[in-house]
């Protein structure tokens, strides 16, 4: 069974896949106010993703979600690379899983703040 | 038809054991033995504190439960979930010590014992019996098995389930009695804003001339799914929707990833403050209880705690008070259609003798539909292809990667309750450190006050 990995894209990332086929390959969720790129992640490798992070889980709709940020932005940072949304995306990625462990680790104490205005609540 | 009023208490009276004449809770407490009251570890984490169990009783919430619970009490609730008086109710509720403390404590059976938090006198428990408890065999028959339990029990409760693991990592030692506050908590910041404990909801429905309230129980912040969820069930009622739709956060130790309890509390607040549902028919409250994640069983004890606050209805989604996959997910749906026999339910809990009196609203789920271009219910909107489902870990996910989330999954006012308490703790979920700090500080601070101890 396939599963996958939906990477959301804010302004910042949509601009590193301008003018690329990655571009044609978006999907919008939620009246477009979503913008996404979708790895399929065959079963193999969904078990091996989950292995690695306890955390993670499949939801309801088939998508690997409570990932580390660490492996998402790493991902995403391969995607751009190789502009593809293959398997091979996963399996560069999976050649520094020990780091991203690393950094996934400290995730679980301190994930910096959005600098946004909270003073209204 | 009949017009619906509010609902009387479960077990017909609300249970109110809190002194408020000062000198009469020192004369109380004079001449007992003291004893701090400790979290229920987990490999070094604190996953509940008997302390919010003691104010949910002394105030009515658990009503008519009045304390820790007698053997023969716990295993009429394990074995048919009734308490000795008759009436329904879900859980073994217990006051537990170790050997080592119960050998230091040197009471018995007829002692008063004074129970202190944060090193001031806050209740005494009279202690009735004196037994132990096998925590293993409690645990499992809590939340039932696969072969006792065939109609929802999916799979054997093991170590990821939270609710399980505080039932297992209880103490042997229970002391069985009354609970009396006799120096009353003083909620911090947020939390006073949230407390409104039976007899006060009560009198605030009358306040607004609430006839009829719908109860949505939550542990997450509410993304624009919930609001759906929220409006939607409140058209229920009588001749008219629900006057309130009374939100009750259960406040206490959660599992890591749940939001942290003040910004769920502050984020469903923002939606009646910034008007996505209007304030006249919304209100926010809470109740303490370190989560036991029971599903089938949870829900009971919701429609206790909503039916004591004066909800004469309560919705109930998929998944009610789930984790993982132990339970089918319409288990409380289920229990709430046409009960679980092996639980003790032949019926719903509303229509059994000495049930409860609360009406459930069983519903299903929504989605984002593009081609309707809105939030739908999924036994309404045809078009299954196109739905798009917002799952609770996607948005999650959209939050700790800092994205702000669009207005039709997240009111901004709801995300910016998230990172209020974000910048905090310094994350947006709960982590080991937040059940750390929260057992610390606790939702409360007790006043200074001076008892004379036994000698």
């Amino acid at each position: 069974m396939v599963h996958y990995i939906g990477l959301l894209l804010d302004d910042a990332r949509l601009s590193k896949i301008k003018g690329t086929e990655l571009e044609k390959k978006l999907t919008t969720l939620f009246g477009g106010q979503i913008k996404s790129l979708v790895l399929e992640v065959p079963e193999e490798w969904s078990k091996k993703i989950l292995a690695e992070f306890p955390n993670a889980r499949i939801d309801s709709r088939g998508y690997l979600e409570d990932l580390p940020v660490a492996f998402k932005r790493a991902l995403f940072n391969e995607v751009v690379n190789k502009k593809s949304l293959g398997v091979d995306v996963i399996e560069a990625v999976f050649k520094r899983i020990d780091e991203i462990k690393e950094l996934a680790e400290k995730e679980s104490e301190y994930i910096p703040p959005p600098e946004i205005d909270t003073s209204e609540i | 038809m009949a017009l619906l009023k509010m609902p009387p208490p479960h077990g017909g009276i609300l249970i109110d054991r809190v002194i408020k004449n000062p000198d009469r809770a020192k004369k109380m407490a004079d001449g007992c033995t003291a004893f701090d009251i400790k979290p229920t570890m987990l490999d070094g984490i604190p996953i509940r504190n008997v302390y919010r169990e003691i104010i949910s009783i002394c105030y009515g919430f658990f009503s008519p439960v009045e304390g820790s619970m007698v053997r023969n009490e716990v295993e009429r609730v394990l074995e048919e979930r009734r308490l000795l008086n008759e009436w329904v109710f879900p859980y073994p509720i217990v006051f537990d010590v170790s050997e080592e403390d119960y050998k230091n404590l040197g009471v018995e059976e007829g002692d008063r014992l004074l129970l202190r938090l944060k090193g001031q006198p806050f209740a005494i428990l009279d202690i009735d019996e004196v037994y132990r408890i096998d925590p293993v065999d409690i645990a499992t028959r809590t939340f039932g098995t696969p072969e006792r339990n065939p109609e929802v029990v999916k799979a054997p409760f093991d170590q990821k389930h939270p609710g399980y693991m505080i039932y297992r990592s209880l103490n042997p030692v229970i002391l069985a009695g009354k609970y009396t506050i006799i120096n009353e908590p003083k909620f911090r910041d947020p939390y006073n804003k949230f407390w409104f404990p039976p007899v006060r909801c009560r009198e605030e429905f009358k306040k607004k001339g609430c006839r009829t309230a719908i109860a949505h129980q939550t542990r997450n912040v509410p993304h624009v799914g919930h609001e759906a969820l929220m409006k939607n069930a409140a058209y229920t009622g009588d001749v008219e929707p629900c006057r309130t739709i009374l939100v009750n956060a259960i406040i206490g130790a959660k599992r890591r990833g749940d939001y942290p309890d003040e910004a769920i509390l502050e984020a469903h607040a923002a939606v009646s403050r910034f008007r996505y549902i209007k304030p006249e028919r919304h209100m926010v409250t809470f109740t303490l209880w370190d989560m036991r994640y029971g599903n089938p069983i949870e829900s009971l004890l919701h429609g206790i705690i909503m039916q004591n606050m004066g909800c004469t209805h309560h919705m109930f989604g998929r998944d009610h008070a789930a984790v993982g996959e132990y339970y089918d997910m319409y288990a409380t749906q289920i229990l709430w259609t046409k009960g679980i026999p092996s639980f003790g339910f032949e019926a719903p809990p509303n229509e059994v003798d000495y049930g409860l009196k609360i009406i459930p609203q069983n519903m299903a789920e929504f989605w984002y539909c593009p081609k309707c271009g809105e939030m739908a219910y999924s036994e309404t909107c045809g078009h299954e292809k196109e739905k798009q489902k917002l799952s609770g870990s996607f948005i999650r996910g959209m939050v700790a990667e800092g994205i702000f989330p669009p207005n039709i999954i997240m009111r901004p006012e709801v995300y910016k309750a998230i990172v209020k308490w974000w910048k905090v703790y310094g994350y947006p979920f709960v982590n080991p450190k937040y059940l750390a700090e929260k057992d610390r500080t606790l939702e409360v601070d007790i006043p200074p006050m001076e008892v004379d101890l036994k000698r």
